[in-house]
């Protein structure tokens, strides 16, 4: 019933359907006919293009609404984590095992001083009670201090350099032995902030273990294995 | 922003740069927003279309090099396109509240001229050359992308005699825009 079909496919039939598809008058079924010639037939996509340029200083009067700020998360969400989630999850982890075993260990022992200091300024607790790291990885300028207090369950995390993504957030996950990952949860945006430790994870963070930081979407893995790459590591040390 | 430079962002999102495809976002989606809520008249469903929308944008980037379209009515024609796609796939018509369509149009500012380009002029010459309601018939297909048979309900007359109105109408455009 449109003009495409009465007037058959010479040029003026066809140059009518193109404007009755801008215009968006057309029938569902109509248009999926439209929009495959537009992707198949060259010069239908040029008569299509041509009525949106005839058309579009009308679309000056759409006024411009600023969406909510949900929305953009969600775009990313569904544009990027899906890809990375597809990747075999724990493979990003286990590969660079090798640069966590790089990690200068004087570097580690300097920040570990550094860190230490404030915190041991209370001196009644037990050194073995607080395990220090420090995260960090080749090619990567995130940088993170780690003071595990057990009595307390606590990890403080201290900033030292490096962002996380817009729409991206930074997961801490811990390694022990060859098991997989475990994840400690998604580190709050800030300079110094704080996660308890649960209870499981407890039994297992103890002198030795490796500690990871992975980049996931916002709100934390959506498989409950890191997912993007990993940007600082290091294993935990006795003061 | 300068229409060179949301090219330029366009261009580089299609090489798949996100730094790019962010600032396009923050750029452009208010405009884009403002489409999808004219043509579908309901905010979720105009969330839901706008992620849609700049998926495409993400995967189609690359076909802006072969529009004859300036970028924001690139991007626009995509957002429209798709808006009225989702508001079809309905299966009864959302009727359009007399208040959504009231909107204000507001006078057109710099981004608006943007939008219109050097070719407005015409267009609009083109429609004061068709009778009043006609002209309000095309304008308001093209805001709200009512189909023939919300336009045909809208105006009070037979699907048959909107689609003829329509066709002539858009004939005599044609006919003008060529001149």
């Amino acid at each position: 019933m449109t003009l495409a079909e009465d007037n058959g496919p010479e040029r003026g039939g066809d140059d009518l359907f193109a404007a009755e598809y801008v215009l968006g008058v057309l029938a569902m079924d109509e248009r999926q006919i439209a929009s495959r010639r537009i992707d198949t037939e060259t010069a239908f996509a040029r008569l299509v293009d041509n009525w949106e340029v005839h058309f579009s200083p009308m679309a000056a009067a759409y006024p411009e609404i600023e969406p909510p700020a949900s929305v953009k998360p969600a775009l990313d969400r569904r544009l990027f984590a899906s890809s990375s989630a597809a990747a075999p999850p724990r493979a990003g982890l286990w590969s660079s095992l090798g640069f966590w075993r790089g990690l200068a260990a004087a570097a580690v022992a300097a920040l570990a001083i550094y860190v230490a200091v404030p915190y041991l300024s209370p001196p009644a607790v037990a050194p073995q009670e607080r395990l220090v790291a420090s995260l960090a990885a080749d090619g990567s300028d995130v940088k993170y201090l780690v003071v595990y207090d057990a009595a307390r369950r606590d990890v403080g995390l201290s900033l030292v350099s490096g962002e996380r993504a817009a729409g991206k957030d930074f997961e801490l996950w811990m390694i022990e032995g060859k098991n997989a990952p475990v994840s400690m949860g998604v580190i709050p945006a800030g300079q110094t902030t704080h996660l308890t430790v649960a209870p499981a994870v407890q039994q297992k963070l103890a002198q030795g273990a490796v500690l990871a930081v992975s980049v996931e979407p916002t709100g934390g893995s959506p498989t409950g294995q890191p997912t993007g790459p990993v940007v600082a590591a290091g294993d935990l040390k006795g003061i | 922003m300068a229409p060179q430079d949301i090219s330029k962002l366009i261009v580089r999102t299609s090489m798949k740069d996100r730094a790019a495809f962010d600032l396009l976002y923050r750029q452009t989606s208010a405009k884009l927003f403002g489409v999808c809520l004219r043509v579908l008249n309901d905010r979720g469903d105009a969330e839901e279309a706008l992620q849609e929308v700049f998926v495409k944008i993400w995967t189609k980037a690359d076909r802006f090099a072969v529009s004859d379209l300036s970028p924001i009515s690139w991007l626009v024609a995509i957002a429209r396109n798709h808006a009225i796609d989702r508001i079809r796939a309905r299966r009864v018509p959302a009727a359009h509240i007399d208040a959504a369509l009231d909107v204000a149009d507001p006078a057109p500012g710099p981004e608006a001229m943007v939008v219109a380009g050097g070719e407005s002029e015409r267009i609009y010459h083109c429609l004061d050359e068709l009778e009043k309601d006609r002209a309000a018939a095309v304008r308001g297909a093209y805001l709200n992308g009512e189909s023939y048979a919300e336009l045909a309900e809208r105006h009070s007359v037979p699907l048959n005699t909107m689609r003829t109105w329509l066709r002539r109408s858009l004939l005599k455009l044609r006919e003008c825009l060529e001149r």
